[in-house]
């Protein structure tokens, strides 16, 4: 800190500096919100202690971006593959039982990473509903018109939809505490 | 024996007073006291809010750095090592915690714009209160020389340890705080 603090100012200027008040009270009680979240880092942590006894589920105790960005390739090469193979109904019927269960995965890795987090809105979990739904509709679809790769990119785009609002609806932010 | 105390030593037994208990609250909410940190939250908000307010000069925004700045100051209670005051090292904290948040909370497009215009924006936001007239001009600062305003002028922090905090050249905050003044003046001038 500096002693000779305003030693530049004007002498008006530091005298009206010194007649400012520092403190302030805040018009609501941010105790509450600070209170919940204290709860809530209390909680994860003892969740993080007990994932660790459990090497199954280790892997979810750190969140790695090495995950999503293998998850990601894998989705990429499964889909690449799927292009390549459209023309083959029978294969193509597999890939989308392979691209639906990769997803899956994933979806659940993601919920369960944000079990303990509070979500930013309240109806995210309906939005998922819908999407889920959405992307039952375009595998029907797919059953009967397997190489409709247009379906295949429309199906693809609904599971990246849910990751977004799975990782967007539970990012730390304090304000809607 | 004149046992009054003088005014200075009046004062100087308040501040022993308050860093012992800072320092037994701390103590507790190390080992896990909500009860004792809420104590804490009780004797220094008003400190820090003002702290995020000036920062921020917005509402809503400092509101929510002030919340931040205890849950991050809960997680890290076992940083304070001893050897400063808590509430200077409190005050360390709001700063970097509170521009670090103000930075998080701009979103992309919002950087495709002059800071200028952002504050311009804000003035209007923070009008309707009620404040002396330095602290309002405070408020009508451009963002970073508003932030360099407030932590040396108020604050009391050197330019080398605002360059630290706001990550740029020691030069940079010095530059800053002339146009803060410049601009202050003139609009006291204009009165």
């Amino acid at each position: 800190m500096n002693s000779s603090k305003g030693n530049h100012l004007d002498q008006s200027l530091e005298k009206n500096i010194k007649k400012l008040d520092v403190q302030k009270q805040p018009d609501r009680d941010l105790w509450k919100g600070i209170e919940h979240a204290l709860e809530q880092t209390s909680e994860r942590a003892g969740y993080i202690k007990e994932v660790h006894q459990d090497n199954q589920k280790r892997i979810f105790s750190n969140p790695k971006p090495l995950l999503a960005m293998v998850a990601s390739l894998m989705i990429l090469a499964v889909v690449g593959w799927m292009s390549f193979e459209s023309g083959k109904s029978l294969l193509s019927e597999n890939l989308v039982a392979t691209l639906s269960e990769q997803h899956n995965v994933q979806k659940q890795s993601l919920l369960i990473r944000f079990k303990d987090q509070p979500a930013t809105t309240d109806n995210w979990q309906q939005q998922i509903d819908d999407l889920d739904e959405a992307a039952e509709a375009i595998k029907g679809a797919l059953a009967e018109d397997p190489n409709n790769n247009a379906l295949l990119k429309i199906l693809k785009n609904v599971y990246e939809q849910q990751m977004t609002i799975i990782e967007r609806v539970h990012e730390p932010r304090w304000n809607h505490i | 024996m004149n046992h009054k105390l003088s005014v200075f030593d009046t004062q100087d037994y308040q501040i022993a007073e308050k860093n012992l208990q800072d320092k037994a609250l701390l103590d507790a909410a190390k080992l896990g006291d909500k009860t004792a940190f809420k104590s804490l939250y009780e004797l220094h908000v008003g400190r820090v809010y003002g702290l995020c307010f000036r920062l921020c000069a917005d509402k809503s925004l400092a509101e929510d750095a002030t919340q931040e700045v205890f849950i991050q100051l809960w997680r890290n209670l076992g940083n304070f090592d001893g050897n400063s005051q808590f509430s200077t090292w409190l005050h360390s904290v709001t700063s970097n915690v509170t521009i670090s948040y103000i930075r998080k909370q701009r979103g992309w497009w919002q950087k495709m714009f002059s800071i200028e215009q952002t504050s311009a924006m804000e003035k209007e936001a923070i009008g309707s209160i009620a404040d002396s007239n330095l602290e309002q001009y405070i408020y009508r600062l451009p963002e970073r020389a508003r932030w360099v305003f407030v932590l040396h002028a108020i604050e009391g922090y050197r330019h080398e340890e605002i360059a630290t905090i706001l990550d740029v050249a020691v030069g940079t905050s010095k530059a800053q705080f002339h146009r803060a003044k410049g601009l202050i003046q003139g609009w006291i001038d204009d009165e």
